[in-house]
């Protein structure tokens, strides 16, 4: 079970880094929320995976590792918030610089690369 | 020892009295001067005061040396040294400071900034101070720096004009490097000899001269000699810095900051001496700079430009002194040195006096001054026969020393005749330009143009060179009674040990170097008289090459060479800072896994158990992630998988038993989800596509490192959980309930054994709250697009707002609930939060913003301040009660619904992450809602506050 | 086992939260009164930040720190609670950061830059919230939280004020920083995976017990962890974002963002080295990021210096200024000697402070000239004044005497003679040091000697007495710091002696008599607590 949980880690890794390396700001948004998933996962997995071993007291007989758990908590709030706030200094830099790529430049030369960035 | 021995003081004066200086020259220009002057004597005076009482004591001929620590860990001690060299070093700087001021003091012109020149003055001249009485070297290196940087200020006084800044930077850049050289070699030479200051070193020097660093030192502290010397190759900025007025040529380039260099192969002359190195690399610069200033000299039409390269040529020659490495050579060094001041300066204030009257210091122009001004002329034709070696001047005393070394050290290499022969030719060639300077100034015909009413400068103009004339001829007539003991005093501080007998006579009878003194003389006459010829075959040939063109290549390669690879690397474009990153971190992983011959993975037994459901729910996760990259440029469609995706993830906590992750995730979904919809209104709906040919490379690119990364993330996470590990959540398991008083082990972790993080978390979404407020403030948006999802209008919102008005107080409820129960199940106020912020957002949406907002105006800025103090509140009672921040109490209560609870002080903590969360929440929303309302013009920033 | 020494007094206890706690008071009540007149705000803020430097100062003085003092949040003791740990370490950045706070708002508020956005204050404090919490905490994934919170405000200080070019180097700025915190949590999630504890003391104590067979993932953890913290650095490749970032924000966010590069190289100190200090860690672990630290210095110094020449106005020229000393660090933290990293700190004290009021300088020269790129523009007003600073703060940066510049790299370079990389280290410090000084020559001759006669000089904006002090500050502390060398150095001295004696840092962290309440043994002891999979 864990070799298939650590591999849909990688999925979403690799989704996740790909569409962070776009030229607009709207997938890298996407990118950025699929490794939070990734990497929320990835903490809960540090606790090992047990089924039907929620850590509240006098409910089971063998408890989960609870401190994973505590920190993907925190994890995902605070994902919650950078990814509010990337969105909406997304809608920023497209009320700024006019369009949605993340340098600014207008889709035309939007994908290429080289040369210096005035 | 205090700050207020006169050695000390000698050197802080002039640093110290710099501001007021300035000061002063800001109220009346010649006040400056006078002060400058003041102090300059002041400074003689104390010199004076220690001399006497050094001879008083019978221990003038000693080093005397006072300090104390400054940096000890790095051994820099605040130190000075009164010793022969120094001794005849400050004079030589006071002094010849002092007729500078006078003589400046009539050559600035009203629109010049005396307060400036002045303070500067003062500036260098402290330094210079510095830099001969220094006993610890690394001092020393710091006064030398602050002499590139003073005489940076001094060259370009007159910032207007190009040369001037020229000249400047270029000093500043050759001296400053080798100021930085000379730190490296100083701290090498330290760490043999155990100290940096003279008193070990000087005693160390058979140490240093064997250890398999001599040479990177030798090399190191040459290169800070002769940058400041100007010792070929670093020669040229001498010649580009007489764009400074006459004065500071005067001083910096006659007695100071060039002899700076001279001063160090003086000082290190016992450490370093005495070895073919020496002898070839000190000799062979000293001796090329000698007839390549000359030779320059010759053709040079500026006034200053001939003293320039003459200085070049002169400093060449006492540097071929030390490079014979004899103590006799060490003797003549000195001598010339002296002499070299005293000639070279007096020319300069006459160069400087021509300019002034004449207004140009071409020589092709000027001529026949000496009718005009038969006092300077007078002045002047002393002081360059004693330049050129005239009999009965000091410059010929020290010239025959010179000659008879050149010939004994030619002798010990196997009476070799190439190098008198050459310093010969240099004698000769430094006759031609001295005649030079004389006949075409003060003799011949001027050009007409020239103005008419030329005549005699001020006094105070001439007075300077008076004194330093004088000088030349009475220590050209007697030199033993006048400069003896000078010589001996100082030789035997260079030497550190008895100097060697030497007769400073006028008469050696015939010898060897009479008579090449003789040839240089009558040589020189002939050399001047076919000039003309010369100058053409110069003009031809070597008048092309310039060392200054080579620099100016230098500079210009490095400046390209910069650019180039900044701009190659650093173009402000994003994508190439995410490759680099995620490439870094992947090789990093990589690195550290495979610089360790361990198994990759563990062979944990206790693995959960496979079920088929839970894998085809993870494989269908998989599935989606790759759809979502495949159709991420419908970003509509994009976004409704991510939220499958998101279901997935939080529906795996549930089988995974992390009931409070579930609830978390799901709710942090919707809201997410919300968002992302509201934001998408005003981005394009598509993704440009990257069809284009020139993009493939890229892409592929992009895709192999995304399937790099995640490959190894997944291999990590594998290595990790098939690994047996060993925890401290026995400690939370065992403790939650007896110390913590909750059942539900995980909201216990979070309020209150780690509440610390969960109020540093609450922080973190406050502020996102208001970054997020901040940022629009003031936004200008294009127009939304209206799709119909999209728009957030759903359709039959008649039906839905009913709905969602009786859901409302229901949901509300259900919040609280779990809020309350958080502490024993799964709940807690982070899932409550955002459960009513969800609620409330539907409503929103369902309603519109209007009349939500008329229903339900939440104070969201104080919601957030409320739950932010409620939580440090709690954590803040505890410390009132002297326990540390957050320390929980807890007591059993009974609810009417919810049933028995323990009431823990961490519930009030709880209570205010509620808070946080939902305001922040709901002012993210509702700031991003209102977007769709106002018209982008009617938009105007709303908080500034004016 | 149980030194006194250990339980800190109350006093300190009580200073130690006001240090981290008042901010976020501050900050409540700015948001709670947002709706306030702006000399409330600014009293607020002013005052706060006041008290600040007069706690860190009192802290240094009373030398609290001589030993490491443990501060148990909730009263839980190591390695089951989170725990403050207090040092001469944590006592010099917080004071950094303190100094740093007071200069930037003084700015701020003299320039009215407060004024160009909502919430400037309440983030602002925010921002020395997160920072004080980050130099505190003796635990990892609490340092982790603190980083997001004293990252996102500095999002929002970063995105002050607006701009197109600002909110495109914010949203770069803030999106490497994501992918930072991404790796951030794989690392210490990993470290947990493997060692079942997250504080830092502890981790080192397990790192010391662990089998060979784990060296792989904590290396690799390891590793990753440094690469986010080299992120934080501006350490190449990974510096990308810091010159767009430090160019473009306003200039008192600027000088505050002085101390987030120090943020990354402090968690390297403190991280790597109490994990892989030699008193504990297994000998083929302890040098796994030394030789990183010092070739990456060595590269990034000379990338900065290229940089230093090749940009084209003066805030981007004290970013790549920032970027070199950051390299400068990196070496003397690389060769990782008691002597190296005491030098390190002097260097470390005189970069921030100086890069701090440098960027203000520059400010006021492109206030007063209408602009800090190469133009040949008309003489500024108090061009003598002006450009008397900028030759003083060009000189530190530098590295010329008399600032602290040179001194830090005489320090650092007496520190490498034994290193056998010395000669390396020599060559490129000293080059570049030649570099810089011709860089900035040129700069200066630019700005203030290249005047237009002709053109009439535009009306300059006022620039306030206030305005001045801010940028005179870090020039007398700089002096201080070299006429007090003596009592500072053997006071860097004892604090690297410090750092490097992890062992003390370990013993008083996971001293379990810290806590008052739950002083009873936990129900099963930590060193052998059941594996949580049965």
């Amino acid at each position: 079970m864990s070799i298939l949980f650590a591999s849909l880690i990688g999925f979403l890794t690799a989704a996740g880094v790909f569409l962070s390396l776009r030229a607009q700001t709207f997938p890298v948004v996407l990118g950025l929320t699929l490794l939070s998933y990734a990497v929320n996962l990835f903490l809960f997995g540090m606790g090992r995976l047990k089924t039907d071993a929620a850590a509240v007291l006098g409910n089971s007989a063998s408890y989960t590792d609870p401190l994973p758990q505590a920190l993907v908590l925190t994890a995902i709030v605070i994902a919650f918030a950078m990814t509010a706030f990337v969105i909406v200094l997304a809608l920023k830099t497209r009320a700024e610089l006019g369009n949605d790529h993340v340098d600014g430049e207008d889709d035309a030369s939007a994908n290429e690369q080289g040369g210096p960035s005035a | 020892m205090s700050l207020l021995n006169p050695i000390v003081l000698i050197v802080l004066l002039p640093f110290l009295s710099a501001p007021f200086v300035a000061w002063f020259g800001g109220k009346r220009r010649r006040a400056a001067a006078w002060a400058a002057a003041a102090v300059t004597l002041l400074c003689l005076a104390l010199l004076g005061g220690v001399i006497a009482q050094f001879i008083a004591q019978g221990r003038l001929a000693d080093a005397h040396v006072i300090g104390f620590h400054w940096m000890p860990s790095i051994g820099l001690d605040f130190a000075f040294r009164m010793d022969g060299l120094s001794l005849l070093f400050t004079g030589l700087i006071l002094i010849i400071g002092l007729l500078v001021i006078v003589y400046a003091r009539y050559y600035l012109a009203l629109q010049d900034s005396a307060a400036r020149f002045f303070a500067s003055l003062m500036l260098f001249m402290g330094a210079m101070l510095g830099i001969v009485l220094s006993e610890n070297l690394i001092q020393m290196v710091v006064f030398w720096e602050l002499t590139s940087l003073s005489s940076f200020l001094l060259i370009s006084f007159w910032q207007h004009r190009k040369e001037a800044r020229y000249g400047a930077r270029m000093a500043l850049a050759v001296t400053g490097f080798g100021g930085l050289a000379l730190l490296g070699g100083v701290l090498l030479l330290g760490h043999v000899a155990g100290s940096y200051n003279l008193s070990v070193i000087l005693e160390a020097g058979d140490e240093i001269r064997q250890s398999p660093l001599y040479l990177p030192i030798l090399l190191l502290i040459l290169l800070g000699a002769f940058t400041k010397s100007a010792q070929f190759p670093f020669h040229f900025w001498l010649p580009n810095a007489m764009a400074a007025p006459t004065p500071v040529s005067a001083y910096l380039h006659s007695a100071t900051m060039v002899k700076a260099g001279l001063f160090l192969l003086a000082r290190l002359f016992p450490v370093l001496s005495g070895t073919n190195e020496w002898l070839l690399l000190v000799g062979g610069a000293g001796l090329i700079t000698f007839l390549l200033g000359a030779y320059t000299a010759l053709f040079k039409h500026d006034l200053k430009g001939l003293l320039a390269y003459s200085t070049l040529s002169h400093l060449g020659l006492i540097t071929l002194l030390f490079g014979f490495g004899t103590p006799m050579a060490a003797v003549a060094a000195i001598f010339h040195l002296i002499n070299h001041a005293t000639f070279k300066a007096s020319l300069f204030m006459v160069a400087g006096i021509v300019d002034h009257e004449t207004g140009t210091r071409d020589m092709r122009r000027l001529g026949g001054l000496a009718r005009k001004m038969p006092h300077t002329a007078a002045l002047a034709i002393v002081a360059a026969s004693a330049m050129a070696g005239v009999p009965l001047l000091n410059g010929f005393l020290s010239k025959e020393m010179f000659f008879s070394e050149a010939v004994d050290v030619a002798h010990e290499f196997g009476s070799n005749w190439a190098l008198p022969l050459l310093v010969t030719l240099g004698g000769v060639m430094s006759v031609a330009y001295s005649i030079r300077f004389i006949h075409d100034t003060f003799f011949g015909t001027p050009s007409p143009d020239l103005p008419t009413e030329i005549h005699e400068p001020h006094r105070g103009m001439r007075i300077p060179i008076d004194v330093l004339v004088f000088v030349c001829l009475a220590v050209g007539l007697f030199p033993a009674l006048l400069v003896g003991g000078l010589l001996t005093l100082a030789a035997g501080a260079v030497l550190n040990g008895p100097p060697p007998h030497f007769s400073l006579a006028l008469w050696h009878g015939f010898n060897a170097p009479l008579m090449m003194s003789s040839i240089a003389l009558a040589g020189g006459l002939l050399m001047y008289l076919s000039r003309r010829p010369l100058t053409r075959w110069h003009e031809n040939s070597f008048g092309r090459l310039s060392a200054r063109a080579v620099y100016d290549r230098l500079m210009a390669l490095m400046q390209i060479a910069a650019e180039a690879v900044t701009h190659r690397f650093d173009q402000g474009r994003m994508q190439p800072m995410v490759l680099w990153t995620t490439g870094v971190a992947l090789i990093a992983g990589l690195i550290g896994f495979l610089s360790y011959q361990a198994p990759l993975f563990g062979n944990d037994s206790l693995a959960a158990p496979f079920d088929a459901l839970t894998a085809t729910g993870m494989i269908i996760m998989m599935g989606t992630a790759v759809w979502v990259v495949n159709q991420h440029r419908q970003r509509l469609f994009a976004l409704l998988l991510m939220s499958v995706l998101g279901l997935g993830v939080s529906l795996l906590f549930i089988r995974f038993s992390a009931p409070d992750l579930a609830l978390t995730q799901l709710s942090v979904e919707v809201i997410t989800v919300i968002l992302m919809l509201l934001a998408l209104r005003y981005l394009p709906q598509q993704t440009s596509s990257e069809r284009d040919p020139k993009d493939r490379p890229r892409i592929r690119r992009d895709a192999v490192i995304a399937v790099l990364s995640g490959v190894g993330i997944a291999l990590f996470t594998y290595a990790v959980m098939s690994r047996v590990y060993d925890t401290i959540a026995g400690y939370f398991l065992a403790n939650s309930l007896t110390e913590g008083g909750g059942h539900n082990v995980v909201n216990v972790i979070l309020v209150d054994f780690r509440g610390y993080d969960t109020f540093g978390e609450i922080s973190v979404l406050a502020l996102a709250a208001l970054g997020v407020y901040a940022l629009l403030q003031g936004m200008r948006l294009p127009p939304a697009v209206s799709s119909p999802i999209a728009s957030g209008r759903i359709a039959h919102a008649q039906l839905l707002q009913t709905v969602t008005r009786l859901l409302l107080p229901m949901t509300l409820m259900f919040g609280i609930y779990i809020l309350l129960r958080g502490h024993n199940a799964p709940g807690g106020g982070f899932i409550a939060g955002l459960i009513i912020a969800s609620a409330l957002m539907t409503q929103y949406l369902a309603q519109g913003i209007d009349s939500s907002e008329r229903a339900l105006s939440v104070p969201t800025h104080g919601a957030i301040a409320l739950g932010l103090f409620l939580a440090l509140a709690t954590g803040m009672g505890s410390i009132v009660l002297g326990y540390p921040f957050l320390t929980s109490a807890f007591t059993h209560l009974h609810l009417p619904v919810v049933g028995d609870v323990e009431v823990a002080s961490a519930m009030l903590f709880d209570l205010g992450v509620f808070f946080v969360v939902m305001g922040a929440s709901v002012l993210m929303l509702t700031q991003m809602a209102k977007l769709t309302r106002v018209e982008p013009t009617a938009q105007t920033s709303g908080q500034v506050a004016k | 086992m149980t030194p006194n020494v250990n339980l800190a007094s109350h006093s300190f206890d009580q200073i130690l939260a006001l240090l981290v706690f008042l901010p976020v008071l501050s900050a409540i009540a700015l948001i709670a009164l947002h709706r306030a007149g702006w000399r409330l705000k600014r009293l607020i803020s002013a005052v706060s930040v006041g008290i600040l430097l007069l706690a860190t100062i009192y802290l240094i003085v009373s030398g609290a720190g001589n030993t490491p003092q443990v501060y148990p949040m909730g009263d839980w003791p190591a390695p089951f609670g989170i725990v403050w740990m207090y040092d001469r370490l944590s006592g010099l950045m917080l004071l950094l950061t303190a100094l740093l706070g007071v200069v930037s708002l003084t700015y701020a508020i003299a320039t009215n830059e407060d004024h160009r956005g909502a919430h400037f204050h309440a983030l602002f404090q925010a921002q020395l919230f997160g920072l004080n919490g980050a130099f505190l905490t003796g635990d990892v994934f609490n340092l982790f939280v603190f980083f997001e919170v004293l990252l996102l405000a500095s999002y929002g200080l970063m995105l002050h004020g607006g701009g197109a070019a600002r909110s495109k180097a914010g949203l770069h700025y803030m999106v490497i920083n994501l992918v930072g915190s991404t790796l951030f949590l794989f690392a210490v999630g990993a470290l947990y995976g493997v060692l079942g504890t997250l504080n830092l003391a502890d981790l080192a104590v397990r790192i010391g017990q662990a089998p060979s067979s784990l060296y792989g993932v904590i290396a690799a953890a390891s590793l990753m962890l440094f690469v986010v913290f080299a992120i934080k650095a501006a350490a190449f490749p990974l510096y990308l974002w810091l010159p767009g970032t430090y160019a473009e924000t306003s200039a008192p966010v600027a000088a505050l963002f002085a101390i987030m590069t120090k943020v990354g190289v402090y968690a390297m100190l403190r991280v790597h080295g109490t994990l892989f200090d030699a008193h504990t860690a297994p000998a083929s672990l302890v040098h796994l990021i030394g030789p990183w630290e010092l070739w990456l210095g060595i590269v990034t110094l000379i990338m900065a210096t290229l940089g230093v020449l090749a940009a084209m106005n003066l805030r981007r020229q004290i970013a790549y200024l920032i970027l070199a000393s950051v390299g400068t660090l990196l070496i003397a933290l690389g060769v990782n000697t008691t002597e190296s990293i005491g030098a390190a700190l002097y260097y470390w004290i005189h970069t921030t402070l100086l890069s701090a009021g440098f960027f203000l300088l520059a400010d006021i020269i492109r206030r007063s000239r209408g602009d800090d790129g190469w133009r040949v523009l008309p003489a500024m007003p108090r061009a003598t004044l002006i450009g008397g600073l900028f030759l003083t703060y060009a000189m530190g940066m530098a590295g010329l005497p008399p600032l602290t510049g040179f001194f830090g790299k005489a320090m650092i370079l007496h520190s490498v003679l034994d290193s056998h990389l010395m000669g390396a280290i020599f060559a490129v410090v000293l080059i570049t040091s030649v570099m810089l000084v011709i860089a900035l020559a040129r700069s200066g001759s630019t700005l203030f000697y290249r005047v237009d006669q002709q053109e009439q000089a535009i009306a300059a904006e006022k620039v306030t007495a206030t305005a001045l002090t801010a940028v005179f500050t870090p020039l007398i502390i700089a002096a201080a710091m070299v006429l007090f060398a003596l009592p500072l150095t053997s006071w860097l001295h004892g604090t690297s002696n410090q750092i490097k004696d992890t062992s003390v840092y370990i013993r008083h962290a996971l001293n379990p008599a810290v806590s008052r309440l739950h002083t009873h043994e936990p129900h099963e002891p930590p060193t052998k607590s059941t594996r949580s999979d049965h």
